[in-house]
């Protein structure tokens, strides 16, 4: 009798958990350093999810070669707020479809007299890339009370507007680097029945416009239970040659710069109505080479279907 | 089995978080002059200059016009910049960009170009036209020109730093070809110096200041000095008496072009036959006083390098 009621809530269980662990990725932009677009859920044949997220992001430190400077030069300071079509759709119970569509503003802080001496501008916005993933999963083993779950995805991001990334000093705040990149993701994902999971994954970025490949980590420890996920993650880009601002080679061309980071970050999500429910998230860079120090937060209303 | 699972599990994360940080492999990299400038807070107008002068992306670089890829660079610090009234990148409007670039360009020689190399009288040459910069000692102080070397041999990837007090001015142009600049709007847009101009070429002294041959050092006071001394506009300079005009020009003039770090004298006898009292050399700068005013003018941009003198500019006119 109490095995069997066990065994039942155990199937409850898990069913909640499918229900909130397949809808959580919607913080996803594009910026230099985005959260990956893929984690360690599947949506199920006919089923998915659209989020919507307002994102912002600050910085006034850069890391350079060989030592991070106060001051974003031009600029002082960095605001990048973005809003994030996000949705994902399960095309059968082993394929995913992702998609992303960024919307974002750049602001720097330069006062009006530098804008006036180099002819630059303050704000750089306009739709970025476009993110699509196909995401399959070969291989799922159940443990009886944990599982192991392995994803391939293979991703194409490519400009969406004509934004510039060529502008100089000022495109120290442009909203991309105008690549189209082509990304092969491999991600694992171990759960256990008690809520807990983790998820370590890699992915490969090969770049065009001089923007250098890249090789993407991330590791990702949560707990979801019925009324509530939440996760942690440690994220990393490791780029592939590439110039260093302000060192021998850079020529004023950002997209060719050579960037590495590594950021921590976290999501929340509840469900608060029927297929409703509000996420958010925050993530602060705490290492980098030629990126902006930047710290983070977004909030994203997350509708599944 | 389960704790078989756990434990490969953390096994795995582990060796991922190892391979998620990024290591900064080039902490001991050695920085560009262009990054110095971007990092150090003392050089934040310098910074800014380079950024709008053109000159960023080449101090990023090699020197491919040395063989040992090397820049020197005399670097003004934000101080240096302050005493020119720039006090940040905005105020960097009031020059003209081409002046800004050739100004920077002045400050930058090829090679590594060491303290130990600092010779008292001799020169350097600069990536300006070729024009020199001479050192010169005073006390224990180096100098070059008219600025005071405040820091010396800072390493840089591509060459060497020296911090200095003041930044360097250069006309690679005679004192009438250099003023008629400053009048122009070439040198800072807003024209200064047109009475100056105005009365050097009424008093038909305008063939002795463009002598390339010549060597003076000019005091060269500012159209609000030419106002108070009387002058309401420039065509009452234009309408004054050529030789009344001449010989005030003349009290402004010294027989050896000298910048104020070499001015150890306190008095000097002028071309029209006067005297010049100076105060004593502080910080760079002296007063300047004749025997017609009561109260001695001050340098407002001192060591201007003409290639016929040395222009500092003065608030006020130094009646005979």
């Amino acid at each position: 009798m109490i095995e069997s009621i066990t065994k039942q809530l155990n199937i409850m269980i898990k069913k909640q958990l499918l229900f909130i662990l397949a809808v959580t990725t919607f913080g996803y932009v594009n910026t230099a350093h985005s959260q990956s677009p893929i984690n360690g859920f599947m949506q199920g044949k006919g089923k998915g999810n659209v989020s919507l997220s307002y994102s912002s992001e600050k910085y006034d430190q850069v890391y350079l070669v060989p030592m991070e400077t106060d001051g974003v030069p031009v600029f002082n300071e960095v605001q990048i707020n973005s809003k994030n079509l996000f949705a994902t759709y399960g095309v059968s119970d082993k394929l995913d479809l992702v998609l992303s569509v960024p919307y974002i503003e750049s602001e720097g802080n330069a006062s009006q007299e530098v804008l006036n001496n180099l002819n630059f501008s303050n704000t750089r916005k306009g739709f970025q890339d476009v993110s699509f993933y196909l995401k399959y999963n070969p291989y799922y083993h159940n443990f009886g009370k944990s599982s192991l779950r392995l994803i391939t995805a293979f991703g194409l991001k490519t400009p969406l507007s004509d934004y510039r990334a060529d502008e100089g000093l000022q495109s120290i705040i442009a909203i991309g680097n105008r690549s189209t990149t082509v990304s092969g993701v491999g991600v694992a994902m171990f759960k256990m029945d008690n809520g807990v999971f983790a998820s370590g994954q890699f992915g490969v970025n090969l770049a065009s416009n001089d923007v250098p490949n890249s090789l993407t980590s991330e590791l990702k420890v949560g707990y979801a239970a019925s009324k509530i996920y939440g996760d942690a993650y440690i994220a990393g880009q490791k780029s592939n040659g590439g110039v260093d601002i302000l060192a021998e080679g850079f020529q004023g061309f950002f997209p060719a710069t050579r960037v590495d980071y590594t950021k921590v970050g976290v999501n929340l999500y509840a469900p608060i109505y029927k297929a409703i429910g509000i996420a958010g998230g925050a993530s602060t860079i705490i290492e980098g080479r030629n990126i902006g120090k930047a710290t983070g937060y977004y909030g994203a209303v997350v509708v599944k279907f | 089995m389960k704790n078989l699972n756990i434990k490969s599990a953390l096994l795995a994360f582990t060796l991922l978080a190892t391979l998620v940080s990024c290591n900064n492999d080039y902490a001991d990299q050695k920085p560009t002059i262009a990054n110095i400038a971007v990092t150090n807070p003392a050089f934040s107008t310098l910074e800014a200059a380079a950024i709008q002068g053109g000159v960023a992306v080449v101090l990023s670089n090699k020197n491919a016009g040395d063989a040992s890829g090397n820049f020197t660079v005399f670097a003004p610090t934000n101080d240096a910049f302050a005493r020119l009234g720039l006090v940040d990148a905005g105020s960097l409007g009031a020059l003209n960009n081409t002046f800004l670039t050739n100004t920077l360009l002045y400050h930058v020689s090829n090679g590594n170009l060491l303290s130990s190399q600092f010779m008292a009288g001799g020169t350097t040459g600069s990536a300006l036209q070729g024009l020199t910069r001479r050192f010169i000692t005073r006390g224990s102080d180096v100098y070059i020109n008219g600025s005071k070397i405040v820091i010396t041999n800072v390493s840089a990837s591509n060459g060497t730093v020296h911090a200095i007090d003041k930044v360097m001015l250069a006309t690679g142009a005679n004192i009438v070809a250099s003023a008629q600049a400053v009048a122009g709007g070439g040198v800072f847009k807003k024209p200064e110096l047109t009475f100056l101009v105005a009365a050097v070429v009424r008093s038909g002294l305008a063939p002795t200041l463009s002598d390339p041959n010549a060597n003076f050092t000019i005091y060269a006071p500012t159209d609000a000095a030419f106002i108070a001394a009387g002058f309401p506009n420039v065509a009452a300079v234009s309408a004054a008496s050529p030789a009344t005009l001449q010989a005030v020009l003349l009290n402004h003039a010294v027989g050896t072009g000298k910048f104020t770090s070499e001015q150890t004298a306190l008095t000097a006898m002028t071309a029209g036959g006067g005297t010049l009292t100076y105060s004593a050399f502080t910080n760079g700068t002296f007063t300047v006083k004749s025997n017609g005013i009561t109260t001695p003018a001050n340098m407002v941009i001192p060591d201007i390098h003409c290639t016929n003198g040395i222009v500092h500019i003065i608030d006020k006119v130094l009646l005979p």
